[in-house]
């Protein structure tokens, strides 16, 4: 697939400032708290196109980790909007990898490919679309040449993955009819717009920062997450909600335009004040990153355990025992065989074990380590292989693919040749520079954290055997493990 | 969260305590402001201990005494608790070690130890904001026993998560506790690290029995009278004077805690001649 960006807009005349970079309006939109609604919105009006949707119902782990998802969306943003053209065609050529990977067919039996140039189109144009709307609801509409900019410049994010933005109609005023045609012909209730509408909201799993405080989390949660559902169906639009069938709630227009609005005022912050990387990066941290920020980080993740800790002290004790804990537990580490499926096996969240929850695995992976080809399909290959022997193993009704109830079940031995494969093959992309152990910053890479090793091993490198031994107890016996945990279980 | 500087390490090089001399005045670690009154002034005296070890021994013939069902004493200890708690962390002591229940324990009446259960959930939940305020770190040793009722066990670790970041006394709750398991899981944390039969020190092993950044027991007092160790941190009671005060444990009483320290300030305490620093520490 070409990646030649030196086709995006050869019109542009060279004394206008660049597309990408620090000057761009995506940049000054970043760190806009709207731009979370907006994000919101765009995400639902994706889910609702047929291709779109069956792609993310089947492939994405935004149900069950929406925040490691969140966080690798905004980093691959930013990356595709950066100064430097080596790091745009970098990413843009790792999402076209990623994309390519996912292919199928939906419920209805229809052909889906994350490669389909018109649908991918539409991703930028919803993007764009969603700018716009969040400009005009917050009462502070765009200028007509600020538009026209913007539009450009979401054109050559497109033309920057696809080699040109031909599916685009050039001009802005060709946009709206294009838009206001696929809202009208094309999208549909499907499934994954419903989910994001009235599903993630409300079973939106805790950060990493406030995982210390479930009830805190929860009640927010009851308060939150329905206000957000109906904010972001009210902004939709309004042929949109008629073909699907939205509920029209009284009042939400004017919760919805308030809430823009309010959001908007945060332009009178100082500047600096929000940043959505930081935010995120905060949301997101584990607790043992070492980098500068993790000291605060700490801190303020002890606050919040020690708070509710009091709190949960303090309230009375509820009169009912809780129930027994899952016969499959013992006192070693170990986790219940349903909990380990639920937090770490199925990515998708979808309660089934299947192919695309290991594939999110290896994405995830290849994300963190920033691997290239032909590193990345020898990883996707590897878990391949290992979905393909978890099959056989498991799958005992049959139907491709493995159920909470199939797994837990067997009690299942998983240490197979295939899986002591996929932990060397990520060893060997863990080693960038070869040299046959993990040191301290290839460990970082891959999990985030500092490397702390046991008395045992005094030489502050990984060796292969341990790494291995490691990652085939943690994936196999469900050993929970300080580094592993934050690899595959953070929401 | 701040284990730091409180290793056995640390401890080892405090110097302190020479045998039979005046102990050089404890350097408060963690710079407490009320620091001890009279620590290890006057000839023949020796400073406040550091580390005092209570063995809770009478609730139930104080029970029986008044004709009340066992658990009375139990219940009457709390009070008894909790004035200890606040006599050693007036007095001085760092830390304080009370013994509530052991392994062997669990051979009582079913009924009773669920009472007890009970009971010391209701304390724990009781006084955790006191703890907390006066700035005392609680935490439990052993609490490994499945059959400790979940709530409890969350109750427990919400307790010290709580506590944990307090700098004024240390608050060891030996709970579900037995001195030989404890040596046991050091020896098997031995094994399980690999180490060499040559390197096994003292010093060592007292790294891998938990808790290992606690000092040796310098104090330890069972009420009743009775005169038994009954498997209470057997490690680290070796060098510990020993104080068995007649009064059962819910009549001890503030005055008699005191009264248990000066004791303990006017004996000599010789380490059997030999100047051993604590915790297996090579002089």
């Amino acid at each position: 697939m070409t990646t030649d960006t030196s086709r995006t807009d050869t019109e542009r005349p060279d004394d206008e400032p660049p597309l990408f970079g620090p000057g761009s309006q995506f940049h000054a939109f970043f760190d806009d708290p709207r731009w979370a609604l907006a994000i919101i919105r765009a995400t639902v009006l994706e889910a609702a196109h047929p291709q779109i949707g069956a792609a993310l119902a089947d492939n994405s782990t935004f149900v069950a980790h929406p925040w490691r998802r969140l966080r690798n969306t905004l980093l691959s943003m930013r990356r595709m909007y950066s100064g430097d053209p080596a790091v745009r065609e970098r990413e843009a050529a790792r999402l076209n990898r990623l994309h390519a990977r996912m292919s199928g067919t939906d419920s209805r039996g229809r052909p889906y490919d994350a490669m389909d140039r018109a649908t991918r189109a539409w991703v930028v144009a919803t993007l764009f679309e969603s700018a716009v709307t969040m400009c005009r609801l917050s009462g502070q509409p765009l200028e007509q040449d600020t538009m026209e900019r913007m539009y450009a410049e979401y054109r050559a994010y497109l033309a920057a993955l696809d080699g040109d933005a031909g599916e685009l109609p050039r001009r802005l005023q060709d946009f709206w009819g294009y838009f206001d045609r696929v809202v009208e012909d094309e999208l549909e209730n499907t499934e994954a717009a419903r989910i994001i509408l009235y599903r993630l909201f409300d079973h939106l799993p805790a950060p990493a920062l406030l995982d210390g405080a479930p009830t805190v989390w929860a009640a927010g949660r009851a308060v939150a997450g329905p206000l957000f559902g109906a904010i972001t169906v009210a902004s939709l639009p309004e042929a949109y909600r008629r073909r699907a069938g939205l509920p029209e709630m009284p009042g939400a227009q004017t919760v919805m335009r308030g809430a823009y609005l309010a959001a908007g005022l945060a332009r009178f912050l100082p500047e600096g004040w929000l940043d959505a990387e930081n935010l995120i990066e905060l949301l997101t941290r584990s607790p043992a990153a070492d980098d500068p920020a993790a000291g605060t980080m700490t801190a303020l993740r002890g606050r919040m355990k020690r708070a509710s800790a009091l709190l949960r002290l303090i309230t009375p004790p509820g009169g009912t025992p809780g129930p027994d804990p899952e016969p499959g537990s013992d006192h070693e580490g170990r986790r219940p065989a349903r909990e380990f499926f639920r937090q770490v096996l199925d990515q998708t969240g979808d309660g089934h074990l299947d192919w695309p929850d290991l594939a999110a695995m290896a994405r995830e992976l290849s994300t963190r380590l920033d691997l290239e080809e032909p590193e990345e399909t020898r990883l996707y290959d590897a878990f391949a292989a290992w979905w393909r022997e978890l099959q056989e193993a498991l799958d005992t009704d049959g139907d491709g693919r493995v159920s909470a109830d199939e797994y837990a079940a067997a009690v299942p031995s998983l240490a197979g040749p295939a899986l002591i494969r996929v932990a060397e093959v990520l060893f060997d992309a863990a080693d960038a520079d070869g040299n046959g152990t993990i040191d301290a910053d290839e460990y970082r890479a891959l999990f985030r954290t500092a490397f702390h090793r046991d008395l045992d091993t005094g030489d502050g490198t990984y060796g292969r055997s341990a790494f291995v031994g490691d990652f085939v107890s943690f994936m196999s016996a469900r050993r929970t493990s300080t580094p592993y945990d934050p690899l595959f279980t953070d929401a | 969260m701040g284990e730091a500087g409180w290793g056995v390490n640390e401890y080892g090089a405090t110097g302190r305590t020479a045998p039979g001399g005046v102990a050089p005045d404890t350097v408060d670690r963690d710079g407490r402001s009320d620091g001890p009154a009279g620590r290890g002034t006057g000839a023949g005296t020796r400073a406040v201990p550091r580390h005092v070890a209570c063995v809770m021994d009478g609730n139930g013939r104080w029970a029986q005494r008044r004709s009340l069902p066992r658990t009375a004493g139990h219940r009457a200890a709390e009070a008894t608790v909790i004035e200890i708690i606040e006599t050693a962390r007036s007095a001085g002591v760092e830390w304080l070690t009370l013994y509530a229940f052991s392994t062997e324990n669990w051979n009582r009446p079913g009924a009773e130890v669920d009472y007890l259960m009970r009971l010391v959930r209701r304390v724990v939940r009781k006084h955790a904001p006191l703890l907390l305020a006066r700035g005392i770190r609680c935490r439990f040793l052993g609490a490994t026993d499945p059959r400790i009722p979940r709530e409890l066990a969350r109750d427990f670790d919400d307790l010290t998560t709580l506590t944990d970041g307090n700098r004024g006394m240390t608050l060891t709750v030996a709970f579900d506790h037995g001195g030989r398991r404890d040596i046991v899981e050091a020896a098997r944390s031995l094994i399980r690290n690999g180490t060499p039969a040559g390197e096994v020190t003292e010093h060592l092993f007292a790294q891998h029995l938990p808790f290992p950044d606690t000092p040796d027991v310098d104090l330890a007092i069972r009420t009743s009278g009775e005169q038994r160790i009954s498997n209470f941190m057997l490690w680290k009671v070796a060098y510990a004077e020993w104080t068995f005060p007649e009064v059962l444990w819910p009549d001890f009483r503030a005055p008699d805690f005191l009264a248990c320290l000066r004791t303990y300030r006017c004996r000599d305490r010789r380490f059997g001649s030999l100047p051993t620093r604590t915790n297996g520490d090579p002089r």
